[in-house]
């Protein structure tokens, strides 16, 4: 069942603000995708066994130093940085 | 015009690749204003790009690529080139470094031309979330492209660039190529590096190709395909000579037509186009064998469970801290980070993000993303049964033909839906190629889609090239 509490505790784990307005609408569009979602559970998966993880990995290459970009290349696309870091609001 | 004849043109130097880029330019200045399938376009960079291509051609060591203008769609990654998503998350970001399938097009002459427009974060199949505006169909400038490389699709149809890179993660090659009359390659999952492509879902992402014909598709294949130690999934099965096939018989060739793809849903006039598709192949003496994929009816609700699961995951990497739209809102970190991502996603990527942590979070985990992985499982057992009787499979590409813009990308479940014929395709990993089939009454192109086995994108562009030589293609008019 999707209700505004559901909205707010996946917003949170979205890490997205929404407005009072914007969460009602947001629960509205969840409830009718959800239903839509809800057919995977019809799906019986008890007659065979099934591998979760579906992509195979390559040839992982080795784990040897190399040089990355540049600092001022890294960081040319923060919005406010200082002394070669970025800049956050006070954590502690 | 086909890449062979341009690369023939280039060489024989009746045009030069100056000429040749300086001629996209202006028709990209005089009619994209119509369309709106740039979102940036690299006109001095081109310009420089094809002097020194030009270079080459005049020393004599000009190659495949050499000079051939290309459009890349605004998620995978450009050095020192704005690449947006066509999002305002990414409005100013500009890469550190090129995509290894745009730096292996560069080294081999490629002129890139710009960057196309698209769904935001590769979200949708109308192209109409971008951020810097909907795109709309050369066919008809009323009507969606279809998406989410809307903007590819409808370069290549207006004839904007030579050819367009773009991606696919449910169908965003090759429905806008349904939709714009062109054709529309989703490689082999592994074919193409995955570097520099933007995420969205990981394990279903893959760099396309869009072109005017499948043989155009295979030639482009040939320069970006191979192994890339910088992708993880990225595969050595990839083996190169996508056009060798060309103009060989395919009148021995095996085509399943599943019976699923073909029931309610679909427009009549699709349904008539493909099957006399179908027909048509039948004529010429391939073996037309009626087969089934059972499990189409979990697809949708698979595919969105887990491309949501994965875009959740890997859209978090988005902060507003060291790249990207930053707010002003937000008193501390965590009000900072979410005021940034409020204020910087638009709907569909936050609807996205949202149906992606209900999937993964506790007490749904079991419920609905364990079940849509099994689904996939399924769903590959049944292609592989499939191809066991079959070489290709015949299917349409989408339900319908290109809408009016504002009909129905406002409703998510009726867009999704629309993805019905596309996404098994992405769940399997396979290759798939869409090209025109027909034409509707209001004279929208119809799309038909050819599946091959993994790696085996050399059959599919081979029997759909054999269709494209005898159907007569309408090209549009702006």
């Amino acid at each position: 069942m999707v209700n505004e509490e559901l909205t707010r505790h996946l917003a949170e784990l979205s890490k997205i603000e929404f407005t009072d307005d914007e969460c009602a609408a947001m629960t509205k569009d969840m409830e009718s995708i959800i239903a839509l979602m809800d057919k995977v559970c019809e799906f019986d998966s008890s007659k065979k066994a099934y591998a979760l993880d579906a992509v195979g990995y390559n040839d992982l290459r080795a784990d040897e130093y190399k040089d990355s970009y540049p600092t001022e290349k890294i960081t040319s696309n923060a919005k406010n940085v200082k002394n070669n870091s970025f800049v956050v609001p006070k954590v502690v | 015009m086909s890449l062979a004849d341009i690369r023939k043109k280039l060489d024989r130097k009746e045009i030069s690749a100056v000429e040749l880029t300086e001629e996209y330019l202006k028709k990209i200045e005089e009619t994209d204003g119509k369309i709106n399938s740039y979102i940036t376009v690299c006109a001095e960079n081109a310009i420089e790009d094809a002097k020194r291509a030009q270079k080459t051609i005049d020393e004599g060591r000009g190659g495949a690529f050499t000079g051939l203008p290309v459009s890349v769609k605004d998620n995978i990654c450009t050095d020192g080139v704005k690449t947006t998503c066509a999002s305002r998350m990414l409005e100013d970001f500009v890469p550190p470094y090129d995509a290894t399938a745009v730096a292996k097009l560069k080294d081999a002459g490629a002129v890139i031309l710009g960057k196309t427009n698209m769904d935001e974060f590769a979200m949708g199949g109308s192209s109409q979330t971008s951020y810097f505006g909907g795109v709309k169909n050369p066919y008809d400038t009323s009507r969606v492209t279809g998406g989410s490389s809307g903007g590819a699709a409808a370069s290549v149809a207006a004839g904007l660039c030579a050819a367009a890179l773009g991606s696919d993660t449910g169908g965003s090659v090759r429905q806008p190529a349904a939709f714009c009359g062109v054709t529309g390659l989703k490689p082999t999952y592994g074919a193409v590096s995955r570097w520099g492509l933007i995420a969205f879902a990981s394990s279903l992402d893959q760099i396309g190709v869009v072109a005017k014909s499948a043989e155009d598709t295979g030639y482009i294949l040939n320069g970006i395909y191979g192994f890339d130690e910088n992708d993880a999934t990225s595969s050595k099965l990839a083996k190169g000579g996508y056009t060798e096939k060309v103009g060989a018989d395919v009148s021995n060739i095996r085509i399943g037509v599943p019976k699923e793809f073909f029931a309610d849903g679909i427009d009549d006039e699709v349904k008539t186009a493909v099957l006399k598709a179908v027909d048509w192949y039948k004529s010429l003496g391939c073996e037309i064998t009626d087969v089934s994929l059972p499990s189409l009816e979990y697809a949708v609700s698979a595919y969105y469970l887990i491309s949501s699961a994965e875009a959740a995951s890997n859209l978090s990497r988005f902060d507003g801290i060291k790249y990207g739209y930053r707010s002003g809102l937000g008193e501390d970190y965590s009000d900072l980070i979410k005021n940034s991502r409020r204020e910087g996603f638009g709907n569909e990527v936050k609807r996205r993000i949202m149906l992606g942590n209900y999937a993964l979070c506790s007490g749904y985990y079991d419920a609905y993303y364990k079940n849509a992985t099994r689904i996939r499982t399924q769903i590959r057992r049944e292609y592989a049964d499939i191809f066991e009787k079959c070489d290709v499979i015949l299917t349409p590409t989408a339900p319908t033909t290109a809408y009016k813009i504002g009909e129905q990308e406002n409703d998510p479940v009726k867009m999704y839906l629309a993805d019905i014929y596309t996404v098994t395709v992405n769940i399997a990993g396979l290759p798939a190629i869409s090209t025109t089939c027909g034409y509707d009454k209001n004279g929208m192109p119809i799309g038909m889609s050819l599946i091959g086995r993994a790696f085996d994108e050399k059959t599919i562009i081979s029997v759909c090239d054999r269709f494209e030589k005898d159907f007569e293609r309408k090209e549009a008019v702006l």
